[in-house]
C-alpha cells in the first residue's frame, strides 16, 4: 500500500495542473554535444543499412540474370 | 551546436535524399539498359506476336488441322512446331525439335486460356483463344523437357502437359512429308 502511494506521488500529483509537470513526463536533460554526435552518426548508419540492402538485392538480380536467365537461351 | 543549426541540418538531409535518388536512378537506368542490351545482343525478348485466328474453326481448316500439327521442316530448312492447347492436353503431346537450331513454335487454343513454359529454357507464353502464340527459340542441350500448362484451365489442368524432345541435329531427320515425330523411348 505504501509502495502504491509512493508511485502515485512520483507519477502524478493532484495539485499539478498537467501531467507534463510530473517528473517522469519531463524529457531527459539533453547533452547538446552528444545529440550532435548522434545526429551525425545515425543518418550515416541508416544510409549504410539501406545501401547494403539494395546492394544485396542488385547482387541477387545479377546472379539470377547471369547464371540462370542468360544460359537458358534465346527467346522472342 | 552549429552542426545542429536547422538550416544546415535540413540541407544535409536534402543532400542525402538527393544522393539516394541519384543512386536509385542509376540502378533503374542500369536495369533498363540490361533489358535493352539483352534484347539487342542476345535476342531475348518477350514473345510479342499478334495474330488472329478463329477458335471455332481451328480444327477444321487452315494451319492447325490435325495433319499439320507437330514439327515440320520447310523447304528452306526452317523448323516450325505447331501445337494446339486444349482442355486438358497439348496436341501433339510430344514435340521433336533439333538442338542448336533456331525454331518457331506456334500455339493456338480452341476453348479457354492456357499457358505454357518449357523447363530449363526461357520459353514462356500464354495461349489465348482467338490468337496464335508464337515463340522463337533455340534449344542448347538435348534431352526431354517438360512443358506443362501454367494457366489454370479447369479441373484437369494439373494433367495437362507435354514433352519437348530435343535431339542432336544429326538425328533430326524429316520424313518424306517433311515432318519429324518424337522417337519412341
Amino acid at each position: 500500500m505504501q509502495a502504491a502511494a509512493a508511485v502515485m506521488e512520483v507519477t502524478m500529483s493532484l495539485n499539478e495542473p498537467s501531467a507534463a509537470a510530473s517528473r517522469v513526463e519531463v524529457a531527459d536533460d539533453v547533452d547538446e554535444e552528444s545529440l550532435a554526435e548522434v545526429m551525425r552518426v545515425v543518418p550515416l548508419g541508416a544510409g549504410v543499412l539501406a545501401g547494403s540492402a539494395v546492394a544485396l538485392l542488385v547482387l541477387g538480380y545479377l546472379a539470377i540474370y547471369l547464371l540462370v536467365f542468360l544460359p537458358r537461351g534465346t527467346v522472342g | 551546436m552549429s552542426e545542429l543549426h536547422p538550416e544546415i541540418h535540413e540541407r544535409r538531409i536534402l543532400g542525402t535524399e538527393l544522393l539516394w535518388a541519384v543512386g536509385v536512378g542509376i540502378l533503374i537506368a542500369a536495369t533498363l539498359s540490361t533489358i535493352v542490351f539483352t534484347a539487342l545482343t542476345r535476342d531475348i525478348n518477350p514473345p510479342s506476336n499478334v495474330e488472329r485466328i478463329d477458335p471455332k474453326t481451328l480444327h477444321l481448316s487452315g494451319e492447325f488441322t490435325e495433319q499439320n500439327l507437330g514439327t515440320t521442316v520447310d523447304a528452306d530448312g526452317a523448323v516450325t512446331a505447331r501445337v494446339i492447347a486444349t482442355q486438358f492436353t497439348f496436341v501433339p503431346r510430344c514435340i521433336a525439335v533439333p538442338e542448336g537450331r533456331r525454331i518457331t513454335m506456334r500455339f493456338a487454343a480452341p476453348d479457354v486460356i492456357h499457358g505454357l513454359l518449357i523447363t530449363g529454357t526461357n520459353v514462356n507464353s500464354m495461349v489465348v483463344p482467338g490468337f496464335v502464340s508464337q515463340v522463337h527459340t533455340e534449344f542448347t542441350r538435348t534431352g526431354h523437357l517438360l512443358m506443362p500448362c501454367h494457366e489454370y484451365c479447369g479441373l484437369g489442368h494439373s494433367e495437362m502437359w507435354a514433352t519437348v524432345q530435343v535431339v542432336p541435329q544429326n538425328e533430326f531427320k524429316p520424313d518424306q512429308d517433311r515432318r519429324v515425330a518424337c522417337a519412341k523411348r
